[in-house]
């Protein structure tokens, strides 16, 4: 599974994002949805009739890219920022 | 004095805001991305240091727009959504009758903007609302589009202009719109795998440009760009296919290869496509004006196919049909980012006006002016570059969904439209069918919802209709908006029934 390449810019300091049980390092000021795609996470999530998904848009507008993060679900992972410890799981057959 | 909200921190937004804040208005400024700059200026992260927005040729000018909400009279609020407009009709003891859109003004009506943002969600009230929301990329159903890897034309360029990444390949790109060209050659030279650029249109020629000409003064650089663009990509290696399109995307549980096949005269596939490797597909057709905030403010909508789909109507100097609300940018016609710009100075002249301030003779002129040379070299891409109408529709198969977030496929669609032959409106077949009820609330799916209805019924897409929005235009948690009636010190709390 190859994911997305981060280009070789200076980034923000180093985090950890913990997804479905996952430690996922990140970097401050990445979106949520950048880093997973980093780390070649290709499912956000599964319809309710088992299908993935993933980021359609990147712009806060296709909901493709909803997952529970600390506990709030339905969080665009596109316009929510990593932070260290966030703790995320992708949500299954909601819709 | 209440601040003007501003919905949208694009050209039209930020010129907007720079408008009033020079005329001493307060401005309230909201995004939903943390930093200003819309899609096309969209800033890296502020904690990437050193890292800097790309403004390509003809957009030198966004590098000094992005610094407007800096000013003092100006607070951004990032990272905010714009959930609805609250219109409140105010009896003489100051309590609120009716809390809902926008009606007719009658008195000293209260207009509140509701927003979403890092502190919760408030209810603001605000001398005046500018719609400046931008648009996004054009959905196109094919077999395969829901499958992980496939992208929109903004969603590549976000990743390589904001956040410093490029998509795994080989990538693919199809569509129809030159923004395709400019993420294809942002792509390659961060280094990412492309094999194919596949265009529904021959590249211009030199008839077309030549044809162009009255349109280009003030354009010659961004022009040339798009050429240098092309220039680089062959030099990469890119195969460049015109007359074409992507005609599906298949993979176990991800895009593994793409169809590509030629299209006829009329703007159809020909029938014998052939697949190509890919690990991403890029889809750019396109822009839809995003009209949801002007919609729930009760703003009168029109139909224009040339300019995406619905526009809001406007008085040609931003002044909507919903009173305090006033539009600019592309929910009046998709026609990019200097037209938008245009739109935005003009649009904040008339509330500037509305509001009782002095707007020159002069200062109307040029801003009518701004905006009459933009739309001029807008049209000319417009007409270049518009998607065949009969590919619209001609790469959904039955089994197709449609409708992405409620499992509608272009099957269920037909069928639902054969067993109610009275159905005769978008909503109509939403409450039947659940086509736009989910959380995109049918920004990806009303345009084809409205195409399979007019096909069947023989009617036009205004008298189909669109789908109402209603607060919140973006789905929230109930217990979110449970805050904005239970909170007495809120300014301005509306009553959210």
């Amino acid at each position: 599974m190859s994911g997305y390449r981060r280009l070789d810019v200076r980034r923000g300091k180093p985090v950890q994002v913990t997804v479905d049980g996952e430690q996922i390092p990140a970097h401050q000021g990445e979106t949520l949805a950048a880093a997973l795609l980093a780390a070649g996470v290709d499912e956000f999530r599964r319809t309710r009739t088992g299908d993935p998904r993933a980021p359609l848009c990147h712009m806060g507008t296709c909901f493709e890219c909803v997952l529970t993060v600390d506990g709030a679900p339905l969080t665009r992972a596109c316009l929510t920022p990593v932070r260290d410890g966030m703790v995320v799981t992708r949500e299954a057959g909601q819709s | 004095m209440k601040a003007v909200t501003i919905v949208g921190a694009g050209p039209a937004g930020l010129a907007a805001a720079a408008v009033l804040d020079a005329h001493d208005v307060p401005v309230l400024l909201v995004d939903e991305q943390p930093r200003p700059g819309g899609q096309i200026f969209r800033q890296p992260p502020a904690s990437f240091p050193g890292a800097e927005a790309a403004y390509t040729a003809g957009y030198g000018w966004g590098r000094d727009l992005v610094t407007v909400p800096e000013r003092p009279g100006i607070a951004f609020a990032g990272s905010t959504t714009a959930l609805g407009v609250l219109h409140e009709r105010v009896d003489e003891g100051g309590h609120g009758l009716v809390a809902g859109p926008a009606g007719p003004r009658t008195g000293p009506d209260r207009l509140s903007v509701v927003l979403r943002g890092p502190d919760g969600v408030r209810s603001y009230e605000t001398a005046a609302l500018l719609v400046a929301t931008g648009a996004y990329d054009m959905p196109v159903p094919m077999p395969g589009w829901t499958l992980p890897g496939v992208v929109m034309a903004g969603a590549a360029q976000a990743m390589v202009k904001s956040q410093k990444m490029v998509p795994p390949g080989p990538i693919v790109l199809s569509g129809a719109h030159p923004l395709l060209l400019v993420a294809a050659d942002q792509l390659v030279r961060s280094g990412a795998e492309i094999s194919e650029l596949v265009l529904t249109r021959g590249l211009p020629g030199p008839r077309e440009a030549w044809a162009a000409l009255p349109a280009v003064p003030g354009h010659v650089a961004m022009l040339a760009e798009l050429g240098a663009s092309v220039a680089r990509l062959l030099r990469a290696g890119v195969r460049i296919r015109t007359r074409s399109t992507v005609v599906g995307a298949t993979g176990a549980d991800r895009v593994q290869a793409v169809q590509i096949d030629r299209l006829d005269p009329h703007g159809q596939p020909a029938g014998r496509p052939r697949t190509v490797d890919a690990a991403t597909l890029v889809l750019g057709y396109g822009f839809q004006p995003s009209t949801e905030l002007a919609r729930q403010a009760r703003c009168r909508l029109h139909h224009d196919a040339m300019a995406g789909g619905w526009v809001v109507d406007h008085d040609g100097t931003g002044r909507t049909t919903a009173p305090g609300v006033y539009v600019a940018g592309e929910p009046t016609g998709v026609a990019g980012a200097e037209a938008s710009r245009a739109e935005g100075v003009l649009a904040a002249l008339s509330i500037v006006a509305d509001l009782g301030g002095a707007v020159s003779a002069r200062q109307w002129r040029d801003a009518r002016r701004g905006v009459r040379a933009a739309a001029r070299f807008s049209r000319v891409v417009q007409e270049l570059f518009q998607v065949p109408p009969a590919l619209l529709d001609a790469l959904a198969t039955e089994e197709t969904v449609v409708c992405r977030c409620e499992l509608v496929s272009a099957g269920k669609l037909q069928s639902t439209l054969d067993r109610n032959p009275q159905m005769s409106t978008v909503s109509a077949v939403k409450l039947e069918c659940r086509a736009g009820m989910g959380p995109c609330q049918g920004r990806y799916c009303e345009a084809s919802v409205s195409r399979a209805l007019c096909a069947a019924r023989g009617r036009r897409p205004d008298q189909a209709g669109y789908a109402a929005a209603h607060l919140p235009i973006k789905p929230v948690p109930v217990s979110d908006l449970a805050t904005l009636t239970t909170d007495p010190d809120a300014p301005a709390s509306g009553g959210v029934r």
